[in-house]
């Protein structure tokens, strides 16, 4: 975090943020960027305020539940303060739910009590929920969607059906991001065809929505898995109006439709890593289980744009680089392949990692002066 | 002959139908168990740093993300040839991770995603037949284990205590396991020759911390008898008897207490193991403690021919008692939990790598070399969209998974199987109890139970890893030497919470991945039919159940299947995990396919 925005965060430290109107608010988030802002008010958020119920409808795609389960991990707010508090119908999530899908003789069998199926259909014909996509979608084989099947739809048709009745759609991990590691580049994945909701990798209008000419707006929060501080701000702040969908998020999404206050464009993982004070001396790990910077064992931390390192994970207690691990970039839009090598070293594969130049050239200048500066390191210690 | 699916079965991992066919008496006759789901995952891996494989293999499954980065790195240390060097400490930090993570998946599992059938309106109308008693009953299983959001006949059930109780402690056990691995789920730390982190004498205090606070939640909810108690009686008892015999003496005593004054809440003494434990089986419940009805949850999944069943075990947790090092290859002694074969008639047997095979008869993969060792095994997926069609029947293929046999046999993975293989004295009690019976040993009682019994003894075994075990001064990790890995294998067998994992890693003159494969528990438990038409351990367990709640009391309904939900869910079923693909010999490549 740049000390100019340090001291924006100490300015508005006595600012309460939900009574900040909305023009003072958008202009501080704008002006915040980089910052922690609304994790600085996440008290605030789900103080005991009325509002109207609002529906979630939670669509689990290809994925491997870890968003889920990380959302299950949630602190100020948990998982249960967000719904409670925020008066949050959690009314279709499929890992979570009373019902099942029941056929009898092929047949929807029983009332929305007890059918998951039944239920699904009610509540995207009575529309005006919030909709989260967890998990990519195949587009393949051949277009379709077959690769899965929920009930007796593919994937692509639920989405079809969903997306258009949805308030707002949020696409939770890098798989619902940008396809994640479904979409990694393999010799199969031209015939698994995975796609994120709005975005297929980097690009903004590969998606499963382009694909079937729906135009939403989309909010992605990725993460490999997701950050549940991420999922339930932002949608705490989408509930109380604090974004307001759509008009507000071209100011508060980056090119690759993050909010920029949880994904800064201009600050990434390295900057407040815990073990930055042995990358600016110069002293690295080369062995997993030292105390050093983790660079030489392939750290990313420098090409990710993610607040892991003030954040932390898991009630704060820890994170990927504190506990030995070199952060592998998994909010970035081309996870995991422009991560890999996970342990080697990225500066021999380029600063963009396969990245477009036009649209992250602050990435590409944050890494090259990165890369610069381990050399510069090195010409230091003469190796 | 009705047909009845459900699809899909929620509150599991990922997506699955049941679909089966239904008698005129509501007894299931057939069934299929169909994976919905393709996710071409493992082929990602091929030509890249094995050591990636660790962390990205994790993200075949969230629930249980460490089992997959633990049976990885046991596949690498046995890759650059290092797993008799991998330091006893780093081992102990594997257990710490492991057995936090197994208590975590097992308390969601029975809490979260298992519990909430219990709720299900279908038991307040049986229970209701039994006037006082059964009303009592329900108060109980609905006060305890509903769900969020949930409604019953138009009226909004607030959420269970015990269930809305278990979500801070999953947090809770999460954040232990972040404090050694940096995050969970998708946690850093698995690496080939030890572990990234090193817990200082702090971590061990706050893990302490940790593990007193879910011993806590132990005591209030889930079992009232002094957990020391519990182990010395059950885990630890001389035989297989006395462990049967203490829970039933136990449960008398609570039964004798509250029958009269129809209480069975917390405060009269019944945590939710001990409610389960009475009511959820008519051997024990009804037989043994006189009650006046059960769930009969040991009449439904059940396997009728014990010669079409074994339960398998790979082993899990190091044995660090000797210091440094582990064999990859031989899990049997060299484990805290053992590895073993069970047959359905409960012997065992020393397990052996080199008996599996896999079948894509029934699932949508070509076919043209028949049953092979995955080792050496084929598989061509369909790509073709009119050959993805579930609806055919037994005799078609119908599901994304593979079919595993040992020696032809379909296993039955999972707590029950690992509980059986180490001889454990309370599940090895009640199994042999069921089937002296004449039930089946293994049924959804003694799944759930076996389930319960494993958290407790792996509760028990880490406060021994975190305190006595861990030396904060030790050595945490060996360096690996990369080329190593040149024209190298690698076996990693291990447990995850829902059973035997196993992947299995080859390097080429590159020292690159050529080929990668995992097999993995929802593979065994939710397999379909092999080539000789014999079904997998779900679709088995199926056949012979009535559908409704306690044995069709109150007749056919088919449009609430409880005991679908029950059986299914009773294996914990993963199918992200079962539906990863990978390429096994390298020779199939690029259009070929492994689904395991």
């Amino acid at each position: 975090m740049s000390t100019g925005t340090k001291n924006l965060v100490h300015i508005l430290d006595g600012v309460d943020f939900l009574k900040m109107d909305r023009r003072t608010f958008m202009k501080a988030v704008g002006l915040l960027g980089a910052t922690v802002m609304l994790d600085s008010y996440k008290a605030e958020i789900v103080s005991a305020l009325e509002f109207a119920e609002t529906k979630l409808v939670w669509l689990h795609g290809s994925e491997c539940t870890g968003c889920s389960e990380s959302l299950l991990n949630g602190g100020n707010p948990d998982i249960v303060q967000a719904l409670n508090k925020l008066n949050v119908n959690l009314a279709y999530h499929e890992t979570l739910l009373a019902q099942q899908g029941i056929f009898v003789d092929g047949k929807l069998a029983n009332t929305s009590e007890l059918n998951s199926e039944i239920l699904l259909e009610e509540l995207i014909k009575e529309g005006n929920y919030i909709l989260i996509v967890e998990g990519s979608i195949p587009n393949g084989p051949q277009g379709s969607g077959k690769y899965l099947m929920i009930g007796k739809k593919t994937f692509k048709e639920i989405i079809a059906e969903a997306a258009p009745n949805a308030n707002a759609i949020i696409a939770v991990g890098s798989c619902a991001a940008y396809g994640g590691i479904t979409s990694a580049d393999s010799d199969i994945a031209k015939d698994t065809d995975y796609r994120g909701v709005a975005f297929a990798k980097e690009n903004p209008k590969g998606g499963i929505l382009q694909e079937l000419g729906i135009d939403k707006p989309v909010i992605n929060i990725p993460g490999c898995p997701a950050h549940p501080d991420w999922i339930l701000l932002t949608l705490g702040a989408v509930i109380l109006g604090k974004i307001k969908v759509p008009e507000d998020l071209p100011v508060l999404l980056d090119n690759y439709g993050r909010p920029k206050v949880f994904y800064p464009p201009d600050h990434t993982v390295h900057e407040n890593c815990p073990r930055r004070g042995y990358y600016d001396r110069g002293e690295f790990d080369e062995q997993v289980g030292g105390e050093k910077c983790l660079w030489k064992l392939g750290c990313k931390a420098p090409y990710a744009h993610a607040d892991c390192a003030i954040r932390k994970w898991n009630g704060s207690v820890s994170f990927c680089t504190q506990a030995g691990g070199p952060c592998i970039a998994c909010v970035e839009p081309g996870f995991p392949d422009t991560s890999r090598p996970l342990y080697v070293e990225a500066e021999d594969k380029g600063v963009l990692l396969g990245a477009n130049i036009d649209t992250v050239s602050k990435v590409a200048i944050g890494a090259a002066a990165v890369v610069a500066g381990v050399h510069a390191v090195r010409r230091i210690k003469g190796e | 002959m009705v047909n009845v699916t459900v699809n899909p079965l929620t509150r599991i991992e990922g997506h699955l139908s049941v679909d089966t066919d239904v008698d005129a008496n509501g007894v299931i006759t057939d069934s299929r168990s169909s994976c919905l789901i393709f996710r071409g995952f493992e082929r990602i891996l091929q030509k890249q740093d094995p050591r990636d494989a660790a962390l990205l293999t994790q993200r075949i499954c969230g629930v249980c993300p460490i089992s997959h980065g633990l049976a990885s790195t046991n596949a690498l240390d046995d890759l650059y040839g290092v797993a008799d060097q991998v330091p006893k400490d780093a081992l102990v930090m594997r257990n710490i991770f492991q057995g936090l993570n197994t208590i975590a998946s097992h308390a969601t599992h029975i809490y979260v995603l298992w519990g909430p059938d219990l709720a299900n309106p279908a038991y307040r109308n049986v229970l209701a037949t039994l006037g006082d008693t059964g009303n009592a009953v329900w108060k109980e299983m609905v006060g305890r284990f509903a769900p969020i959001s949930y409604k019953i006949d138009g009226q909004s059930v607030p959420v269970g205590s015990s269930y809305i109780a278990a979500i801070p402690e999953k947090k809770r056990l999460q954040e232990a396991i972040a404090l050694i691995a940096g995050r969970m789920p998708g946690s850093v730390s698995p690496y080939p020759g030890g572990y990234t982190y090193k817990a200082n004498v702090g971590d061990i205090v706050k893990l302490s911390s940790y593990y007193l606070q879910v011993m806590d939640f132990v005591s209030k909810y889930t079992l009232q008898v002094p957990f020391d108690a519990w182990i010395a009686n059950t885990y630890k008892a001389s035989s297989p008897q006395k462990a049967v015999s203490f829970v039933v003496e136990h449960l008398k005593g609570l039964v004798d207490k509250s029958l009269t004054s129809n209480d069975f809440s917390r405060e009269a003494g019944w945590g939710d193991a001990e409610f389960y434990a009475a009511f959820g089986s008519e051997l024990v419940g009804e037989t043994l403690l006189g009650l006046p009805a059960s769930l009969k949850h040991d009449k439904i999944g059940g396997y009728s021919d014990p010669s079409k069943i074994a339960f398998l075990a790979y082993g899990g947790f190091y044995n660090t008692e000797n210091g440094d090092g582990y064999d990859p290859t031989s899990p049997e002694g060299d484990r805290f939990q053992t590895s073993g074969i069970v047959t359905g008639k409960l012997e065992y047997q020393k397990f052996d790598s080199s008996k599996i095979t896999e079948s894509v008869a029934h699932s949508f993969y070509d076919d043209s070399k028949g049953d092979l060792h995955p080792t050496v095994g084929e598989t061509i997926p369909f790509t073709d969209p009119a050959k993805i069609d579930y609806t055919g029947g037994s005799d078609s293929k119908y599901t994304w998974d593979k079919a595993p046999r040992y020696e032809g046999i379909p296993c039955e993975v999972g707590p029950l199987s690992r509980m059986l293989a180490m001889k454990e004295p309370l599940v090895t009690g009640l199994a042999l109890a069921f089937n002296e019976k004449g039930y089946s040993a293994a049924n959804v009682y003694t799944r759930m139970m076996a389930r319960i019994q494993e958290t407790v003894i792996i509760a028990n075994e880490l406060l021994k890893w975190v305190t006595v075990d861990y030396d904060p001064n030790g050595k945490i990790s060996v360096p690996i030497d990369l080329s190593a890995a040149k024209n190298s294998q690698g076996m990693g067998l291990w447990e995850a919470p829902r059973g035997a994992l196993g992947h299995w890693i080859s390097a080429g003159s590159d020292g690159k991945v050529a080929n990668y494969q995992a097999i993995v528990p929802s593979s065994w438990n939710m397999s379909p039919r092999d080539a000789a038409g014999v079904p997998g351990p779900l679709e088995q367990s199926l056949i012979g159940s009535k559908i409704n709640a306690v044995g069709n009391i109150l007749g056919v309904d088919y449009s609430n299947p409880v005991s679908i939900f029950h059986i299914g869910r009773s294996y914990d079923p993963c199918i992200s995990c079962a539906v990863h693909t990978i390429d096994l010999t390298g020779k199939n490549a690029p259009n070929t396919l492994r689904i395991v």
